[in-house]
């Protein structure tokens, strides 16, 4: 398995490297000027011009970019021209939320796609799995924006039970900032939790159709058993799967939900520096957000292995 | 079950179990929406649109950079409620020489710096001195200066090669503002070293994309005088100003509405009646406050003809456009005169050409203008709704009229960087906030993109910024009017309002294009 992980990580590498490339290459091909953005709209192109020799844009590409490359081997993502900041930094202040979110709305997901999912795999055609059929359905369907804008006005605006945005007050302590993140859990947790669940159910009647389970049931197990320890840990691999993607894909891809909460997470920090054209930060957070999505498909490969004895590396 | 699976699923179990239990105690300790009062101190909590690009309000005109440094950092001069110029940093107004060409400008005395050092001639002089290198608007009056010395401890004299009547107004603007500021955090043109003013209010904290914290500069010296616009005497009752941006406009509604702020501003103005309707919260509508612009390049390109930007300005319904952009026409007016009635430079005469559209007129002048059916590439953003909707409808009329348009939806940094090249583009939509010094307009800048540079323009311009009688002033702007009118390098679309909303703990409020709290307090 070291063998394995080790050939991985250094995949992995020229993975990075060619993120690394793309990113920057697409950020500059991308029309927008940080110069013009950071003036205001009252600014002359001498004005611009000006403030693009100070920020080193006037610089030829490949300058620019052999420079970003060292960087890159020093492990220095560069500093944010926009937030005077180093964005390791940046990315830093804002992986506390990011992290926090991502595991709070992953279970949500989990909590309801997982044990539903298992549910209407059980009662297959029955009213319990239509109805959750017919409501995973319908959860995937509802944009995760329209869930935020409802909660915040019947459970923020109406009834106050929870603040409308942000991540709390400047002295806020953890639990004051998660109260902060569970309306957002809740907009981002269900429409994951429809894909979980329709994942774990297809999985779970694959699984039940094989003749170990039938064998299971005609040695006269429990149902309760039959499911849990003998179809569910077979039906694992897929579930899981869909669950690392899941959470790869929120750490960088709760950006509508953090607009509409105003959460300063690493999603809204990414596309405020597509807006201001902050060639560091999206240079910099993309390969981050490219190496955790990389890392959890590493870890999910690892653990098909401690699920699944067939599979070994 | 073996070992290894009970174990992966109890690590799953237990952290939805988690997640939900955690929610649970959330909800629990859940106490009050509202952050009006942290450690005995009161903080007023104002919900802006986005993330300022900057706190050095020298180097950048931008209206959101203002909004929050004017707490922090003071000019010579400011505006009155009535848009007349009134003392900040200076004792009173300048002295003017006969010829017009000499400015002596007396200081107040005692006013501190947020470090605790006191104002000197010396830090006036090099903040002068930097405004005209690091500011777009100092850089305009930077040809013009012969000199910026002392006079004296308590006096600045500014020389100018030629009488230039903006100065004044220049100086007294808080976006690209002549800041005060101590002479030690200048370093040549770029940004401040350190955000250190003479506001009312000094800078605690700035997390980007979090907040800003600004409290009270408990040794602010205040001018004097009754509380009028931004002039006359400050008090800084509330103990923090907080600013956190709220990209989303919905969202800075529902949290004025919930009490999570006590001030959200540019708020979509078909919120209004969920404004009115709420309890605590009160709606502030600000007028004047900005007029959207077609700017067209008289540059390059078919728009360089006269009598085709004149067809634009005859084919367009300013009427279509407004309510089109705005919705709601409590908000918009269809208003030609570039000053909107009620302020010094009003004049609806030498507008009358912005109310005869009609697209038969507009067919004439492009037959008479040889137009030959090239596409007029005009740009829009769909980050200013407003802007893109009534681009649109400019669409639709142009094209009955005759013209051929591509309408290009872009961001707005490309919209930004592409108005630089002349060749690039034939029009394009953005808007502008009042100003209260004609000159300040940015059509009227050369440099500027629309790049509006004509003999008649040139020489209308300079006369109007030589003249120093305020009556002479406004007959000279009307001269420029109506150039703007013949000469058609951009369409006024018309006046548009600012929706904001504020809880109604928050009192002593006074509405204005910039808000500001020191002269605030919180109640109950």
């Amino acid at each position: 398995m070291l063998v394995y992980i080790v050939r991985r990580f250094a995949g992995m590498m020229v993975v990075m490297l060619l993120v690394a490339m793309v990113v920057f290459l697409i950020a500059r091909v991308v029309p927008g000027d940080p110069a013009a953005v950071m003036l205001g709209s009252s600014a002359t192109p001498e004005d611009i011009a000006a403030l693009r020799g100070r920020l080193g844009l006037d610089e030829p590409l490949l300058t620019q970019f052999l420079l970003y490359l060292g960087q890159i081997v020093r492990f220095d993502l560069g500093d944010s021209i926009f937030l005077n900041r180093p964005v390791v930094q940046a990315l830093a202040e804002r992986s506390e939320l990011t992290g926090l979110l991502t595991m709070m709305s992953v279970g949500i997901a989990m909590l309801i796609g997982v044990p539903v999912g298992i549910l209407s795999a059980a009662k297959r055609g029955g009213l319990v799995d239509q109805t959750a059929v017919g409501l995973a359905m319908l959860a995937a369907s509802i944009p995760s924006f329209w869930i935020g804008l409802t909660l915040i006005k019947y459970l923020a605006v109406d009834h106050a039970w929870f603040p409308v945005a942000g991540y709390g007050p400047p002295d806020a302590d953890l639990l004051e900032r998660m109260r902060h993140l569970v309306l957002p859990a809740i907009a981002l947790g269900i429409p994951n939790s429809a894909l979980i669940l329709r994942f774990t159910r297809t999985s779970m009647l694959d699984v039940m159709s094989h003749d170990y389970v039938r064998t299971a049931r005609a040695k006269g197990l429990p149902p309760l058993v039959v499911v849990l320890k003998h179809a569910l840990r077979n039906a694992m691999i897929p579930i899981l799967t869909v669950i690392g993607l899941t959470t790869a894909v929120m750490i960088a891809g709760a950006i509508v939900t953090e607009t509409v909460f105003g959460l300063p997470g690493v999603g809204n920090l990414i596309v405020s520096a597509v807006l201001r054209r902050d060639y560091p930060v999206i240079q910099g957070a993309l390969l981050v957000v490219s190496a955790i999505y990389v890392l959890i498909n590493l870890t999910v490969d690892l653990l098909y292995a401690v699920v699944d004895p067939r599979v070994r590396y | 079950m073996t070992g290894i699976t009970r174990r992966l699923f109890n690590t799953a179990l237990g952290t939805t179990l988690a997640a939900g239990g955690l929610s649970t105690g959330i909800l629990g300790s859940w106490t009050t929406p509202a952050q009006a009062q942290q450690g005995g101190v009161s903080v007023v909590t104002v919900a802006t649109i986005g993330e300022p690009p900057t706190l050095d309000p020298v180097g950048t005109t931008s209206d959101l950079v203002s909004i929050i440094t004017q707490h922090m950092f003071e000019t010579l001069f400011t505006f009155d409620g009535d848009w007349k110029l009134a003392p900040l940093v200076a004792s009173a107004l300048p002295q003017v020489s006969v010829d017009g060409k000499t400015y002596t400008i007396p200081l107040r005395s005692g006013v501190t710096f947020h470090d605790g050092s006191t104002v000197t001639v010396d830090d006036v002089v090099a903040s002068l001195d930097h405004w005209t290198k690091a500011s777009p608007r100092g850089k305009t009056v930077a040809p013009l200066v012969e000199s910026i010395a002392a006079k004296g401890a308590d006096a600045v004299v500014i020389a100018l090669k030629e009488p230039f009547a903006p100065l004044t107004a220049l100086l007294a603007m808080n976006n690209g503002a002549a800041a005060i500021v101590p002479k030690s955090v200048i370093d040549g043109p770029g940004a401040l070293k350190s955000l250190i003013g003479t506001g009312p209010y000094k800078l605690l904290e700035h997390k980007p994309d979090q907040y800003i914290r600004l409290v009270r500069h408990d040794a602010y010296a205040s001018p004097a005088g009754t509380p009028s616009g931004y002039a006359g005497s400050r008090k800084a009752t509330i103990g923090e100003v907080r600013f956190v941006p709220v990209p989303n406009a919905a969202t800075r509604v529902s949290g004025v509405l919930a009490g999570q702020y006590q001030f959200a501003d540019s708020l979509p103005a078909e919120t209004l009646p969920r404004i009115k309707d709420a309890a605590g919260v009160k709606p502030v509508i600000v007028k004047p406050f900005g007029f959207p612009l077609m700017i067209m390049n008289t540059k390059t390109g078919v728009m360089a003809n006269p009598k085709v930007r004149q067809a634009v300005l005859a084919a367009l319904d300013p009427n279509d456009m407004l309510l089109a952009g705005f919705g709601d026409p409590e908000f918009v007016q269809a208003e030609g005169s570039i000053y909107a009635q009620g302020t010094p430079f009003y004049d609806a005469a030498s507008a009358k050409p912005y109310s005869d559209h009609a697209s038969g007129k507009a067919a004439d002048l492009l037959k008479a203008a040889g137009y030959k059916g090239e596409p007029i590439r005009i740009m829009t953003s769909v980050q200013y709704e407003f802007l893109y909707k009534m681009s649109m409808v400019a669409q639709a009329q142009l094209e009955l009229a005759g013209f051929k348009v591509d309408l290009q939806v872009l961001d707005w940094a490309t919209l930004l960087q592409r108005r630089g090249d002349d060749k690039g583009w034939d029009a394009f939509f953005t808007y502008h906030t009042f100003v209260p010094e004609p000159s300040l307009i940015t059509v009227l800048n050369p440099s500027y993109p629309g790049w509006w540079d004509s003999p008649a323009k040139r020489e209308a311009l300079a006369a109007f910024n030589r003249e120093m009688d305020p009556a002479a002033r406004k007959a000279k702007w009307v001269t420029l009017q109506s150039l703007f009118y013949s000469e058609v390098p951009s369409i006024k679309v018309g006046e548009f309002y600012n929706l904001a909303a504020s809880s109604d703990k928050l009192t002593g409020y006074t509405p204005t294009p910039w808000p500001f709290f020191w002269n605030t307090d919180l109640k109950g």
